[in-house]
């Protein structure tokens, strides 16, 4: 069939030109990439200019042992700076320093410097989303001062200052005193005509002559733009509304007087009740907590019942004063961090056409219920503590 | 001389309808406009699809044996019939090119931003070519194998998301006028159940066309739940941030991280475009080969397979200048253009056939 | 220049066919010629075609009590039992012949009925009168006995050489199972199967396929279990076949193929006779071919290449297991290469974090891109598993570990490939070993799939993924659809797909071979406790 083989014959032609003509446009070989870690966000020293800090990891220098920075290693990440108008133009500009071109698809926290912040973040938010690269599961930050010195900072356990600040963040369930918040969280409340953005802080510290990081609290934005910061016991009790919090500890006075008593919290979670009542919103918070008798500096026997119901009672204060707290400092902001406006919403869906553009009016006087419902369970490996009987 | 000499069973013509229904769905999720309550539109689309599809049937079983382009002759005699078929045989083509365009848009938007979106059509166009050559029995089968993973694939990204999915996204319920929920759950009948049509020129290659109608039903049905799945699972997961995104379904995926371990798993979104998507163009592209070849009374349908498949290729690319002129016509203008193609002119073939008491035997 | 090359072909053409013409002429013509009565001129006719070779023995003699009568034996010596030709052939004629009183002599020595009937004590004899198939046989291995006076001669069967004894395939070893194989010999393979089944329905048909080698091909099925329509196929298909020489059953298979253009083999081949007897049990036709142990059954589903002999002799969960596993291991046969160079070169959001860290460390340096590095070390390991099979035995494992160990590792140290795609050709060449029977379509596949992988990343895998799935589907084996059961559906079949179901639940023949005769147990079969003993 000399038909069929020339058909062949030109089918395999035309295959093998595609091929080669289709060259390989995307392709790039590992060691093209600079793969960054963390990107941090700064004004630039020319006015309406921003500051671009990547921090780009070398593979190669990510095997070596750890030690610090001893033994003749160098870091194994590089931090590179440059600054345009915008973010994409800025981050196009990094080739001019750098011979490979960023790679962001493994980046895992985005730090925004407070003086940023407080301009308003929504313009540079755009490139972060509309970036196939950018994942939304990446961490947002607010540094308290400059984004580029956070990732300057010394990580001990970690290679990367990066990845240290990452995993800081999932860290920190140990205390439930700083915020995560991932890009989609943000994104999702930044879209919300009513629910107030927040993210987290990190700050740095000295300690002997070395610069660290430290994660702790809360920003609070308005709208886009910074206008506070909750303190740890007020971020807790924010996380306490919004049923984030995963472990801590509560540290409350002994029943008999004579010292303190630390409780580890092990679960808890909350719903979000909207009344009205009188023509008023009224918001019921309803949380339900689970802790250990973790330490006593006292030497009272806790185990009894009487000695545990105090202790119960005094869990439960200890919580509602923390949520008050949030309370009153986002009331004070007029930030509706709780998302008490979704509920209503959800709720009252008629009602929420007429309110949800005058919600600022409301929220600073919104009365809040709290009811907390916490229950000790456990009292680790001994009951009585270590004294003479 | 037959033009098509296979034979496909029922519940093959199940799995291959719900391979087309699905086609490019899972990526554009029908009844977007409609928000949070999108899932709802859906249903409501399938009601108004299954009317349709019981039109479908009952066209195709009171004319057993024949296709779309066969009977029309039929129906509306050998001149208006022949102009009407032309205009539908423009309608399968037309519907090919567009998801081929949707295919090259996506993978040039997200995945190969580089390259020329001509090379994914033109391979794509390739591998449909080659189906429709091996003839239908062989789309068929290739269509169950297809349709089983794309549902386990389905299910397990929805499974996966579970832990990351708020309720409280879903209320408040039915929060939308009435009117833009009708017009949702309008363009979700459209788009993907009243594509159905295209499968009246397969219908009559059934073993045994009595199954028909409940085999559509069931396909109809199966694809109305999956859609449901899949747009639960992004309402749930993107929430209020939904409406923004482009290919919500994609998005949604990334957000899948159990334990650090499995994620990174959008790939599996990418694959299912794929596969359903060469069923959808296969199908389409076969009934606008056949029904050509049946127009100009060839002896077989080979021949034509590759110069269709080129005007498919250059079509898709002339159609649009950009991304924004797809997402255009999709949302504004296709639900009204199809309207004479999947509900006037069949539903007018039905009365003049019942009428007319055709077929005469 | 192209029409040139053609005009030189299209005469070339002409030329054999020409030749075929004259060749064909003269079979016919040597086939028309018969026996004389004078056994000179036989012998001389039989020494003109047999040629001047030294193995044939042309032995004259003469018996017969007062008369004698010529007699002369041909055989080709190293093919014959030389016990039988003496003791049952020779003897019997020179001595017995005296037993006999001379008037029964005179008829005896003149009807060569008589002697095939009252002398020669070989079980097999049979009377033949023309040249060819005189020749034939003798070529094979059969005596044939000339008398004087008689124009037809005895061919005996006296057939004896040398060959392999029954020993263990060393390509199919199992663990649990018999372990015989089939030999070169195509009355032993027979027995073999024929020992298996025991069936009277059990039919062998033979036939001669070439023209020079005359290889005796046998045709085996299971009448009432087979569809008939499949063997008249197989025997249309195989009568069609006008080559030389068939010299192994891959011959064969390549004349009868459905689709030769596919990378898929449609005939399935197999050493063993349980394996065979299987087949055979389900509705398939084998095809047993003199001078090879390899035997052929057709149809072949693709699944077959999954199943192996050892599965049906284990416990049902381990076999499924293993049965899954085996998927798994084709998957990564063919894919791991290309999925290896899509994802570093276009994919690398996929690929977790730390994992991206170490490949990129690993080819920090490395001179080549990812594409080159695959198909450089494939290349190599095809290299080196084609010498494993040459070499002889006492170097082979010497030069395995020189080739894994020297060359893997130096190839990492000296900066040339980096270590994580060292690892994937080696889990390639590993798992490869695992579905023997694919093994040559699954080393075209992957190159495939790695060179669209190279170009196009992730989407050029699933274009091909595709192509090879529409090209399953739609080959046919003998009719059958190769994909089946998996496309066209039926889940009844899949019980011995992924996961091999107790036997005990096997009660259909795989719908689209044995529909014939579909049931080939009772049901209920599962052991289970027996009933409860009622009361008295």
């Amino acid at each position: 069939m000399p038909k069929r083989r020339k058909i062949l014959f030109k089918l395999i032609i035309f295959i093998i030109f595609i091929l080669s003509i289709a060259g390989c446009w995307n392709r790039r070989e590992l060691d093209t990439l600079a793969i960054v870690f963390g990107v941090g966000i700064d004004k630039a020293k020319k006015p309406g200019n921003i500051e671009i800090t990547a921090q780009v990891i070398k593979p190669g220098e990510m095997k070596s042992p750890q030690g610090g920075s001893g033994g003749g290693g160098e870091k194994p990440y590089w931090n590179l700076t440059s600054s345009g108008k915008t973010i994409f133009s800025a981050v196009r500009e990094f080739t001019h320093k750098s011979n490979r071109k960023l790679y962001f698809p493994h980046n895992e926290i985005i730090i925004f410097s407070e003086d940023i912040a407080k301009e308003g973040i929504r313009k540079y938010m755009d490139f972060f989303i509309r970036d196939p690269e950018i994942r939304r599961l990446v961490w947002v930050l607010v540094a308290k001062g400059n984004a580029s010195e956070v990732l300057e900072t010394k990580a001990i356990l970690e290679k990367v200052p990066a990845r240290n600040i990452a995993q800081l963040i999932e860290a920190r369930a140990a205390t439930s005193q700083a915020s995560a918040v991932r890009l989609q969280e943000f994104l999702t409340r930044l879209m919300s005509k009513t629910t107030a953005p927040i993210a987290s802080v990190i700050e740095i510290t000295r300690e002997k002559k070395e610069k660290i990081a430290r994660l702790i609290g809360t920003a609070v934005f308005k709208d886009d733009k910074l206008v506070g910061y909750l303190n740890k016991s007020e971020t807790r009790g924010l996380l306490w509304v919004i049923g984030e919090v995963k472990s801590g500890i509560i540290v409350v006075k002994s029943p008999g007087g004579n010292g303190e008593v630390s409780l580890e919290i092990i679960h808890a979670s909350s719903k979000i009740i909207p009344e009205i009542k009188d023509n008023n919103i009224h918001i019921r918070v309803e949380i339900t907590e689970e802790g250990n008798l973790g330490e006593q500096t006292s030497a009272e026997d806790l185990t009894s019942l009487p000695a545990w119901t105090v202790l119960e009672r005094r869990q439960s204060e200890a919580i509602h004063n923390e949520v008050r707290r949030a309370l009153k400092k986002a009331q004070e902001l007029n930030t509706d961090i709780f998302a008490f406006g979704e509920a209503v919403h959800r709720k009252y869906p008629e009602l929420w056409k007429d309110i949800e553009n005058r919600w600022d009016e409301y929220f600073p006087n919104i009365e809040v219920t709290i009811n907390v419902n916490a229950k000790l369970r456990r009292s680790g490996m001994t009951t009585k503590p270590p004294k003479p009987e | 001389m037959k033009l098509e000499g296979g034979k496909i069973s029922s519940s093959h013509l199940t799995f291959l309808m719900i391979g087309f229904m699905i086609g490019s769905s899972l990526i554009f999720i029908p009844g977007q406009t409609a928000g949070h309550d999108a899932w709802l539109a859906i249903l409501a689309g399938l009601a108004e699809g299954l009317v349709f599809a019981v039109i479908y049937t009952t066209l195709a079983m009171r004319f057993a044996g024949k296709t779309l382009v066969q009977f029309n002759d039929i129906v509306y005699g050998p001149y208006l019939g022949k102009a009407i078929s032309i205009a539908y045989l423009w309608y399968f083509f037309h519907l090919a090119s567009l998801v081929l365009r949707s295919f090259g848009d996506f993978f040039t938007a997200i995945i190969f931003p580089e390259t020329p979106m001509i090379v994914f059509i033109v391979l794509t166009a390739l591998i449909c070519a080659t189906a429709v050559r091996n003839g239908l029995e062989v789309i068929t089968r290739c269509g169950l194998i297809l349709v089983v993973t794309m549902s386990l694939a389905v299910l397990t990204t929805t499974i996966l998301l579970f832990k990351d999915m708020k309720l409280t996204n879903f209320l408040p319920v039915f929060d939308i006028p009435l009117k833009d929920f009708i017009k949702a759950s309008h363009s979700a009948a459209t788009f993907p159940f009243g594509e159905t049509v295209a499968f009246l020129m397969v219908i009559c290659f059934l073993e045994n066309v009595k199954f028909a109608k409940s085999s559509a039903i069931k396909a109809l049905i199966i694809t109305g739940l999956l859609l449901v799945m899949a747009s639960v699972r992004s309402i749930g997961v993107l929430g209020v941030t939904a409406p923004i995104h482009t290919y919500p379904s994609f998005q949604a995926v990334r957000l899948i991280n159990i334990g650090n371990i499995l994620t990174r798993l959008e790939i599996i979104v990418v694959g299912n475009l794929l596969a359903m998507g060469f069923l959808k163009i296969s199908v389409l592209y076969y009934g606008t080969v056949l029904g050509t070849a049946q127009l100009l009374k060839l002896r077989s349908y080979l021949p034509l397979v590759l110069p269709i498949g080129a005007m498919l290729v250059s079509f898709s690319i002339l159609q649009f200048d950009s991304v924004i002129e797809n997402i255009f016509f999709t949302f504004e203008i296709y639900p009204y253009y199809v309207i004479p193609f999947q509900i006037g002119l069949p539903l007018l073939s039905l009365i003049i056939a019942i009428v007319r008491g055709l077929p005469k035997d | 220049m192209l029409r040139f090359l053609a005009k030189k072909l299209h005469f070339l053409q002409l030329l054999s066919q020409n030749s075929e013409d004259k060749q064909e002429s003269k079979s016919r013509e040597s086939s028309q010629t018969s026996l004389s009565r004078d056994i000179t001129q036989n012998l001389k006719v039989l020494k003109d075609i047999l040629g001047p070779s030294n193995d044939i023995n042309i032995r004259e003699f003469s018996f017969g009590y007062e008369e004698k009568v010529d007699a002369a034996i041909i055989f080709v010596d190293g093919m014959v039992e030389k016990t039988t030709i003496n003791e049952s052939i020779i003897k019997p004629l020179m001595y017995d012949s005296h037993l006999f009183t001379p008037k029964e002599s005179q008829t005896i020595t003149t009807s060569i009925d008589l002697i095939q009937r009252s002398m020669i004590s070989v079980g097999d004899v049979k009377k033949v009168d023309s040249f060819d198939e005189l020749v034939d046989d003798c070529l094979y291995g059969d005596t044939v006995l000339l008398i004087d006076g008689s124009h037809e001669a005895l061919v005996i069967s006296t057939k004896g050489w040398e060959s392999r004894g029954v020993q263990e395939p060393k390509t199919e070893a199992v663990v649990r199972g018999p372990r015989e194989g089939f030999t070169e010999t195509l009355r032993t393979n027979t027995t073999l199967l024929r020992r298996k089944i025991r069936d009277p329905n059990f039919i062998f048909e033979s036939m001669q396929l070439g023209q020079r080698t005359k290889t005796s091909v046998c045709l085996a099925y299971i009448k009432g279990i087979v569809n008939p329509k499949l063997v008249e196929e197989v025997r249309r298909r195989l009568k069609r076949i006008k080559t030389d020489a068939i010299l192994e059953s891959g011959y064969i298979e390549e004349f009868i193929e459905d689709a030769p253009f596919s990378p898929f083999a449609t005939v399935a081949n197999s050493e063993k006779p349980d394996v065979i007897a299987a087949k055979l049990l389900e509705g398939r036709v084998a095809i047993l071919v003199d001078g090879t142990p390899m035997v052929l059954t057709v149809p072949m589903l693709f699944i077959e290449s999954f199943q192996s002999a050892e599965d049906y002799y284990s416990r049902p969960y381990y076999a499924s297991l293993i049965r899954t596993l085996r998927f798994i291991a084709y998957t990564i046969t063919i894919l791991a290469p290309a999925v290896y160079v899509a994802l570093t070169t276009y994919h690398q959001e996929s690929i977790p974090t730390p994992l991206l860290i170490t490949m990129a460390a690993a080819r920090e340096g490395t001179p080549f891109p990812a594409i080159v590095e695959a198909l450089m070390m494939g290349t190599i390991y095809e290299i080196l598993w084609e010498a494993g099979i040459r070499l002889p035995r006492p170097v082979g494992s010497a030069i395995s570990i020189v080739g894994a160990l020297v060359i893997g590792e130096s190839a990492v140290s000296a900066g040339l490939i980096g270590a994580p795609m060292v690892i994937v050709v080696a889990l390639t060449a590993i798992a490869s070993f695992v579905v023997p029977a694919q093994s040559d379509t699954a080393t075209m596949l992957r190159f495939v799939l790695t060179v669209f992988a190279s170009v196009l990343g992730a989407f050029g895998i699933m274009i091909v993924l595709l192509g090879v799935l529409i090209h399953l589907s739609a080959l046919r084996s003998f009719g059958t659809p190769y994909f089946s059961p998996l496309a066209p559906l039926s889940p009844r079949d899949l019980k011995d797909v992924f996961a091999r179901v107790p036997l005990w639940a096997m009660f259909t023949r795989p719908r689209t071979i044995g529909w014939h005769d579909p049931q080939r147990q009772e049901f209920r079969l599962d052991p289970h406790p027996p009933p409860e003993e009622s009361e008295k």
